[in-house]
């Protein structure tokens, strides 16, 4: 059997057992769906070890191509590059651990919860090594129950709200591309599947432009660029801790791994045309996602709003189409996913205690839980970027990546970028600083008991993730890198054939344009 | 004239089973002594059966009666899915009168009648015929709307359902015979000789109208909400699949035959049918969404479902596409008598019952759904895949529907339909997951006593495989409804 349809469908498997198991048997559950993800996880570094990146090695690797609905050419046919496989990785490691992490959290319908992430993971693995259109769209597709039920189940006061929010943005958005789907089905040597629709594609400029914008709306919303943001502050502060870190760790990474495999590649020449505005959308959304931070009170609406400025980085560098930007904001996607879904692990652990979210009832935790407020304190150094952690590699590539890129006033919008970096370590040291130091003014706060051995574990591996990869990027960006320069080829050719100015990879740094300006100036032809 | 040939009774065996089977069931009344009816339900499930079994098993496809009728895969398919309906909808029936002490054999009777009044129907070929067929089916329905007489909502459903359906009636009798007058022939295959002429146009019109009446397209909806509301649910379920089915069955038949040879650039009637179609997606769902019965919503959902096959009949008559075009309507009927079947369903489990003459408003209320996740954790699941599967999220057969449906209109080049289709169904999220929160996060808020009995257990277990197996494995269907798909 394919390692990788192993990997997609073990979670659900899993999810089918648990279902068997008598609904008193609390403890049985939990155990059963922890020991599921975990076999998920093992099995997904099998994956992790037979991927090839040299090159010469396949764009795709575990592949499995086998008819699901032949008579509507639709195929079951699964595959992983390097971008996919890490992605994967990524959902496969969250999921023990917020498992982990609502062991006591979650206290009613455990079955149902447990359930819930279990076959939600089925469909995040299923939507990362999709390779056929429709298998990709049902996967998208079903993740939104899960989660749907998560949040309306198991969140906080305002849940109903914000749960609809998610699952009518969410839903709306994707039915536009289901119909740019079946579009393309007519266009491109009547096939779903995706290799040879990016191959045979045949639709006109201005038709590739509104599939481009069908798909981008619907990546758009779960990115969420601004502004089509609104569900996101909702849905995160209202959703429990395991649904608020697999939204912000996995499922936003669907939107901006759907650019990158689908939207961009799919319409490079439509995707030239709009790259500015997105580039722009972006920027606005890592300075709006930053301010609207500073003045929040609630600490996971905070966090959420973070996730906006951090994700309109990503934006950026899929926006500035140069190797080095892309390969930042693929890092930035794996990033965001560990330190952010750490802040909220955090932030639930804290809530746990305390059942508040207001940072102003904090202050002072630093005395009495130094543990929690020293491994906070490297998650925030961490999500703002600072050397030696992870999130530095991805900001720094992405910002000198959109620097050096062809995009129209690159340095400008590199520099209000910057802001965005500026301000967000400003916002978080200053959460930090309320919430662990200064005096402690609340008594319920003399009180409270720091990181639990089972709260360790849950931590752990996202403090390991968050020095690895800030000191040993090499691992994690070698099997990026053959996906990030075929997109780049792809969108060479596409601008030879367009004609016209040069509009992607880098400009050469300056120090090389002013020994061979006419070059520099004249690229292109 | 070649006199009466035994094949063609033969083709006429399913709707010579169902007749038979409802006099039976009548005589069953007439002699009963014990008092115990269980084994009407069980009787009119075997009914069906065979009927099913004689059109699957029936003689070569090919013209009936000199053509008056045609016994094809299109027929054999939509007999199908009247039995299967009819089947489910007694065993609904079964539990749901049963529990009303109103169980009488005349209502598997009248069920059975109306099925044998579909089955005709989908083999018609014939505007006598037709017409003959869709008295039979309406005439029972009108009764079965009655059933229930105590009450005002049954005797208004009923009332209005007998005047309304009279008229769409007459409209359908009045173009037929103007479409006569044109071309000289009652037959369909005939009925396109008489193009240019006026009386074809206002025919076609007429005739058209009193379908759309019948498959509850907008502006012919508006008796809808009401009779579905007011029937007894069993009933709304049998005609949500029943009724629906049979009356597609025979507009895409007449419309095909009528507009054929014609591009749709000039098609008189595509671009008709094409804003009725729009009108009846945009009008269902917007209808829909401030319901609070969820009886009612759900008979809105069936006006948006009307809305969605309108554009495989306006794709079908697209001559390169008709075939997958006719494929996936037929496609689409079946996932959806299923789903629409176990939906009204649930809803007869949980509504309250009638107290003598008091009609209490708030039956089917939202607020009967609260916490139906703990109460009652099977039902509500299987409630929340018929709505998911309403709403065409996958992995459910409705998605698959959706998509088949959706991908014959853009392969036509009806990019526009399928554009309203999506957004609509986007609508439609909105307040089929209502439901779903309902039932899974609020908590209990009446105590309602809730329908129990073996015979619903297996019609809600057999809803909810055929439409959770066919989000997985749809090919199976798929095939059998593109073979049907060629209309003989």
């Amino acid at each position: 059997m394919n390692l990788l349809t192993l990997v997609i469908f073990l979670p659900l498997l899993g999810a089918l057992a648990l279902a068997l198991v008598p609904r008193d048997e609390v403890g049985q559950h939990k155990v059963l769906a922890l020991c599921v993800s975990l076999a998920t996880f093992a099995a997904s570094l099998g994956l992790w070890a037979g991927f090839q990146s040299v090159p010469g090695a396949p764009e795709f690797q575990f592949v499995q191509q086998a008819p699901w609905l032949p008579s509507l050419g639709i195929g079951y046919h699964v595959g992983l590059d390097g971008v996919a496989l890490l992605l994967l990785l990524l959902t496969t490691i969250l999921t023990p651990v917020v498992i982990l992490s609502s062991w006591n959290a979650v206290a009613e319908r455990v079955k149902e919860f447990l359930l819930s992430i279990l076959i939600l993971e089925t469909a995040m693995i299923g939507t990362f090594a999709a390779l056929d259109l429709v298998l990709f769209y049902v996967f998208w597709e079903a993740m939104l129950v899960p989660m749907y039920l998560l949040i309306g189940i198991w969140g906080s006061e305002n849940r109903l709200y914000a749960t609809v929010k998610f699952f009518v943005y969410t839903f709306a958005a994707s039915v536009l591309m289901l119909l740019a789907i079946l579009y393309l089905y007519f266009h491109d040597g009547n096939s779903f599947d995706y290799l040879k629709a990016r191959e045979a594609l045949d639709v006109t400029p201005a038709a590739a432009r509104w599939l481009f914008l069908a798909f981008a709306v619907a990546f758009a919303v779960k990115v969420p660029m601004f502004p089509l943001h609104t569900w996101l502050p909702d849905a995160h502060t209202e959703a429990p801790t395991a649904a608020s870190v697999i939204l912000a760790g996995v499922l936003l990474k669907m939107g901006t791994f759907g650019f990158f495999r689908y939207a961009l590649p799919l319409f490079p020449e439509a995707a030239l045309s709009y790259r500015w505005a997105l580039a722009v959308l972006a920027v606005i959304g890592i300075l709006y996602g930053a301010m609207m931070s500073f003045v929040q009170t609630d600490m996971k609406r905070l966090v959420a709003y973070s996730s906006v400025s951090h994700l309109g980085f990503v934006m950026l560098g899929l926006a500035a189409l140069s190797a080095e930007a892309l390969t930042g904001s693929v890092y930035q996607m794996l990033n965001h996913g560990i330190s952010t879904g750490a802040l909220f692990l955090l932030v639930g652990l804290l809530y746990e205690r305390r059942h508040t979210r207001r940072i102003e009832d904090y202050g002072g935790l630093a005395k009495r839980t130094p543990l929690i407020a020293a491994v906070f304190l490297v998650v925030t150094l961490s999500s703002i970027g600072l050397p030696g952690t992870n999130g530095f590699v991805g900001e720094f590539l992405i910002l000198s990546g959109t620097w050096l890129s062809r995009l129209h006033a690159p340095a400008a919008l590199a520099a209000l970028a910057a802001v965005g970096v500026i301000l967000g370590a400003v916002y978080m040291l200053l959460l930090v600083e309320r919430v662990f130091f200064g005096p402690i003014r609340h008594q319920e706060n003399r009180v409270l008991s720091d990181l639990s051995v089972r709260e360790g574990f849950v931590l752990a591996p996202m403090i390991a993730l968050i020095l690895v990869m800030g000191l040993l990027p090499q691992p994690f960006l070698t099997p990026v890198k053959p996906s990030v320069d075929r997109l780049v080829q792809r969108f060479q050719a596409a601008e030879t054939k367009r004609g016209g100015e040069k509009q992607v990879g880098t400009v050469p740094p300056a120090i090389a344009r002013a020994t061979a300006p006419a070059q520099a100036g004249r690229g292109g032809e | 004239m070649t006199g009466f040939p035994t094949v063609s009774f033969a083709a006429l065996l399913p709707v010579a089973v169902l007749t038979l089977g409802a006099i039976v069931l009548l005589l069953s009344e007439a002699f009963l002594v014990s008092g115990k009816r269980a084994y009407q339900s069980a009787l009119t499930v075997a009914f069906a059966a065979a009927a099913a079994g004689a059109a699957l098993l029936g003689p070569r496809p090919g013209p009936v009666f000199d053509g008056q009728a045609a016994q094809d895969g299109f027929s054999v398919f939509v007999t199908v899915i009247v039995c299967a309906g009819l089947a489910l909808s007694a065993l609904v029936g079964a539990a749901w009168l049963g529990a009303r002490s109103s169980e009488r054999g005349e209502f598997y009777a009248l069920a059975t009648f109306a099925a044998a009044g579909m089955v005709l129907l989908s083999m018609a070929a014939d505007l006598l015929v037709a017409f003959i067929s869709i008295e039979l089916m309406s005439i029972s329905t009108y009764a079965l709307a009655a059933y229930l007489r105590r009450g005002l909502r049954p005797s208004e459903a009923a009332f209005k359902y007998l005047v309304l359906g009279a008229v769409s009636s007459a409209l359908f009798i009045y173009g037929a015979a103007l479409l006569y007058g044109a071309s000289g022939s009652t037959l369909f295959s005939r009925i396109s000789a008489g193009q240019g002429s006026p009386y074809y146009l206002v025919g076609m019109g007429l005739v058209l109208s009193g379908l759309a009446f019948k498959v509850a397209a907008v502006p012919f909806h508006a008796w809808t909400p009401d009779v579905y509301e007011g029937a007894p649910t069993p009933v709304t379920a049998f005609m949500a699949a029943g009724v629906k089915a049979a009356a597609f069955a025979v507009l895409v038949r007449i419309y095909l035959a009528a507009e054929t040879g014609v591009t749709v650039k000039v098609a008189a009637f595509g671009g008709l049918l094409s804003a009725l179609a729009i009108l009846t997606m945009l009008g269902g769902n917007l209808l829909a969404l401030p319901q609070r019965s969820v009886k009612r919503m759900l008979a809105y959902s069936s006006i948006a479902h009307a809305g969605y096959l309108l554009i495989g009949v306006v794709s079908a008559a697209v001559a390169g596409a008709r075939a997958e075009a006719v494929a996936s309507l037929l496609f689409y009927l079946a996932v959806y008598s299923a789903t629409a079947i176990g939906a009204f369903a649930v809803v007869g489990v949980l509504e309250r019952r009638a107290d003598g003459d008091r009609e209490a408003a708030e039956a089917w209320d939202l607020a009967r759904f609260a916490g139906l996740a703990r109460r009652r954790p099977l039902l509500a699941f299987a409630m929340a895949v018929f709505l998911l599967s309403l709403a065409g999220v996958p992995p459910t057969a409705g998605f698959f529907a959706k998509l088949y449906l959706f991908r014959a209109a853009v392969g036509a080049g009806f990019e526009v339909l399928a554009l309203v289709g999506v957004l609509t169904s986007a609508l439609g999220a909105y307040y089929y997951l209502r439901v779903v929160l309902y039932m899974y996060m609020r908590p209990p808020e009446v105590e309602g006593e809730v329908l129990s009995a073996p015979s619903l257990g297996v019609a809600l277990t057999a809803a909810v495989l055929v439409v959770l197996v066919l989000g997985v494995v749809a090919e199976p269907l798929v095939r059998l409804a593109t073979a049907a798909g060629g209309l003989g």
